[in-house]
């Protein structure tokens, strides 16, 4: 009950916990709604000028990935906007190029893609590589049936061997339903140990965490369960209403029972306040103990490998995305809502975020020694 | 004419004092030390260990070969030899390899049909089946180029062969009529690290000087609080000289920053890095007054040291969004496009990386070096008004509840 009315005296706990949460989702909903960035601003620099080359010029037009949005004169016209920022990348056609394409004298087709923009860069590049190869293809069966071949037979010449990729789970490509639920539980992580590691650091630097102590019968692990309690109700709370506006309003990619992301989502909050108590019970000092959360929240976004993978980071680094509970919970997010899979085979991941609140007892008694003899350091 | 001349002079002497007092509570604040010196030092490195391997490779597959022919085989083994994958398996059926999927030791499984070989041998297009999972969408990204490079290969391999049966002359198609080349600008490797690092090193120059200036100003409150609205360290000066006085502190203080930030971090690491020094340093010094006066604005929020933390922290986030590092800022609609419009590091991050990887000129990234300016303009007087108002405002001693 002490916890409840801390909780709703400073505003900052409600605004941290609640609004941001709510809107940040809202952002990455809104802002990505579309999945994936399409019709890359892009440009041709067409020097053939031939029937050819502007029925390639129109291929390019005519893909989803790219949009043509100059046709430039020359390369160093076309380099001097890359480096402005107005296009990422652009299709460059050599000249006397279907001279040379039907005189069997090989031109190159060279394409730049700026990649210090990954998204942009990387659909640029599929986009104008499909088009190189394609006008390959069709000069090559042209030669062909001009040669004697039936169509048919050259048409499976062109290309012999087909690799038909499926993309499990995720047919679309749709960016967004990684960023969203990585990012997301990362922020609900991120604040979770704020808030409770404030909360907790709090009473020591105003010296109350005495009165506290003796409102719980001299218990410290009565003490920190009821502050932290409603803590717990409320993120969980604004957990769920975010996996609502994601999986429920949005229609993300949900293939396994609802009620397998939800208990993730109250695990990770919970597995958060326990490092958060940790944090506190190993450096019981407000400034560093947020600081620690602070650091450890921010660098989950990275180590937590939402993009990169683990298993290609250097091992010495790559060990620390396991102490992470927002990690679990993204890889529970893979197996149970994007693949569907069984749940038997994220078991371990549910049984790490348990760990948590383990380790967190381990530590109370050293926290309510300094629970006792309150000192702030600033 | 005296007085104003006196004033003028007193304002300037109240500025150099706020400047000078800066710099004692600033290297008198372990807090605010670990914001300005050891966070932008270490961060920038650990960053980069984290994505230094740049490159995704090797990732496991299962192959499920029902064809079992040498030319199943090649398939097989020119997969297994692309940077981006490697076979780690093989299965008798599709079931045991989805377990295999299930237990995640392997992320892709490639199908080959029984009658792969025959289809070639016929001269009809043979397909085999790749099924990924899509956990990560940069081992998709893998996938799929080795995936399509092999298939041109073997395409290309198998075609020469026909032609030579048949009895064309393989001169006339050899290959390809038409060679295509790609080029990658700025990051010719498309590594990860030098694609994201020297963003970030532009978010954490804005990130841990608004956290500095921050925890800063919730000190001032704090102390005003405690001796009645007064505090004792703080200087005798108007508004306008405060906010001046501070500025030119955080802004020295962060010179050397910059210079090791954005010149020795890429160095170290290798990173691209083609741009001149000068450049650096004259297009983000706008970043760092908009910066230093983002923080004072933000301060409004803060009312002690450590909830500036609570306010910035999870910002970054944010911020880093939207630049458009990751999601693009042509794809955002206007309501998002005008937010990030109006963050510093926006336009720090955009025209950095283009000085820094693709070796723009300044003269290139004037828009955005205008719009620093203009937003350190705009935030000045943002601060000016904070502060003003903060003046005023009477903060009484905060009774400690019970």
């Amino acid at each position: 009950m002490r916890g409840c009315r801390e909780l709703l005296s400073r505003r900052i706990y409600l605004v941290c916990l609640v609004a941001v949460p709510v809107l940040f989702t809202l952002f990455f909903i809104n802002m990505m709604d579309s999945g994936l960035p399409l019709k890359v601003p892009t440009a041709v620099v067409d020097l053939d000028q031939s029937s050819l080359s502007r029925q390639i010029t129109r291929n390019l037009a005519s893909s989803e990935l790219v949009s043509i949005d100059q046709k430039l004169e020359s390369y160093h016209e076309a380099v001097d906007m890359v480096r402005k920022g107005d296009i990422f990348g652009f299709f460059m056609i050599p000249e006397n190029f279907q001279r040379d394409a039907i005189g069997g004298r090989t031109p190159t087709i060279t394409y730049y893609c700026n990649m210090t923009v990954f998204v942009p860069g990387t659909l640029s590049f599929k986009g104008f590589k499909t088009t190189a190869v394609t006008t390959a293809g069709g000069l090559v069966q042209t030669t062909l049936v001009n040669a004697g071949l039936p169509e048919s037979t050259a048409g499976s010449l062109i290309s012999p061997v087909s690799i038909q990729q499926n993309a499990i789970g995720n047919p679309w490509m749709n960016y967004n339903y990684y960023l969203t639920n990585s990012f997301v539980p990362g922020l609900i992580e991120l604040i979770v140990m704020l808030v409770a590691a404030f909360s907790i650091c709090d009473e020591i630097k105003r010296h109350t965490s005495r009165q506290t102590l003796r409102a719980s019968g001299g218990s410290i692990l009565v003490a920190i369960f009821g502050k932290l309690l409603p803590q717990t109700i409320i993120a969980i709370a604004v957990g769920v209403l975010c996996q609502s506006l994601m999986f429920g309003f949005n229609h993300f990619p949900l293939n396994n029972h609802l009620s397998h992301i939800i208990i993730a989502m109250a695990l990770m909050v919970i597995a958060a306040q326990a490092f958060a108590v940790t944090v506190c019970c190993a450096i019981p000092n407000l400034r560093m103990a947020l600081s620690i959360c602070s650091l450890v929240g921010i660098l989950a976004f990275s180590i937590a490998a939402f993009s990169y993978p683990v298993e290609q980071m250097y091992p010495s680094i790559g060990i620390f995305s396991y102490i992470l509970p927002v990690r679990y919970y993204f890889l529970i997010y893979i197996d149970q809502a994007l693949n569907g899979i069984p749940i038997y085979f994220s078991r371990f991941y549910y049984i790490a975020l348990l760990v948590f609140p383990l380790v967190a007892l381990i530590g109370l008694p050293r926290l309510k020694k300094h629970y006792l003899n309150p000192v702030y350091v600033p | 004419m005296k007085s104003i001349a006196s004033n003028i002079s007193s304002w300037f002497t109240s500025l150099l004092k706020v400047w000078r007092r800066e710099f004692r509570l600033v290297f008198s604040d372990v807090g605010v030390m670990l914001f300005f010196f050891f966070l932008p030092l270490i961060y920038p490195l650990i960053y980069t260990l984290i994505y230094n391997t740049e490159n995704v490779k090797d990732i496991p597959i299962v192959v499920v070969d029902e064809s079992r022919t040498p030319e199943s085989r090649t398939l097989s083994r020119m997969l297994d030899a692309t940077e981006g994958i490697k076979v780690f398996d093989y299965a008798s059926n599709l079931r045991d390899a989805r377990t295999m999927m299930n237990e995640h030791e392997c992320y892709g499984i490639l199908q080959i049909p029984g009658d792969y070989a025959k289809k070639i041998g016929r001269g009809t297009q043979s397909v085999a089946t790749f099924y990924s999972d899509m956990g990560l969408l940069l081992r998709y990204r893998s996938f799929v180029s080795a995936l399509t490079d092999v298939q041109l290969a073997l395409g290309t391999d198998i075609q020469q062969k026909e032609l030579a049966l048949i009895g064309l002359p393989a001169q006339s198609v050899s290959g390809a009529p038409v060679n295509s080349q790609a080029i990658m600008l700025g990051d010719p490797t498309q590594g990860f690290a030098s694609f994201i690092i020297p963003g970030i090193l532009v978010l954490i120059i804005q990130q841990s000087m608004v956290l500095g200036v921050t925890m800063l100003i919730g000190g001032h409150k704090e102390r005003r609080r405690r001796n009645g609205g007064v505090d004792p360290l703080a200087v005798k000066a108007s508004p306008s000289a405060t906010i001046l006085g501070k500025m030119l502190c955080y802004v020295t203080i962060y010179i050397p920053i910059l210079f090791y930030i954005i010149n020795i971090v890429p160095e170290i690491f290798t990173l691209p890095h083609i741009g001149e020094l000068g450049d650096y340093i004259i297009f983000l010094i706008p970043l760092l007054i908009a910066s230093a006066f983002f923080g004072m604005t933000l301060g409004v929020l803060v009312k002690e040291r450590e909830s500036s933390m609570m306010v910035v922290v999870f910002t970054s986030v944010v911020f880093l969004f939207l630049s458009g590092l990751t999601w693009p800022r042509y794809a955002m609609n206007w309501l998002w496009t005008a937010v990030s419009d109006i963050i510093p590091v926006t336009w720090g991050v955009e025209g950095f990386i283009r000085l820094n990887s693709n070796g723009s000129t300044l003269h290139e990234q004037s828009f955005s070096w205008m719009m620093l300016w203009i937003l350190s303009g705009a935030y000045m007087i943002l601060a000016y008004l904070v502060t003003r108002f903060d003046y005023k405002r009477k903060l009484q001693p905060q009774s400690v509840k019970n």
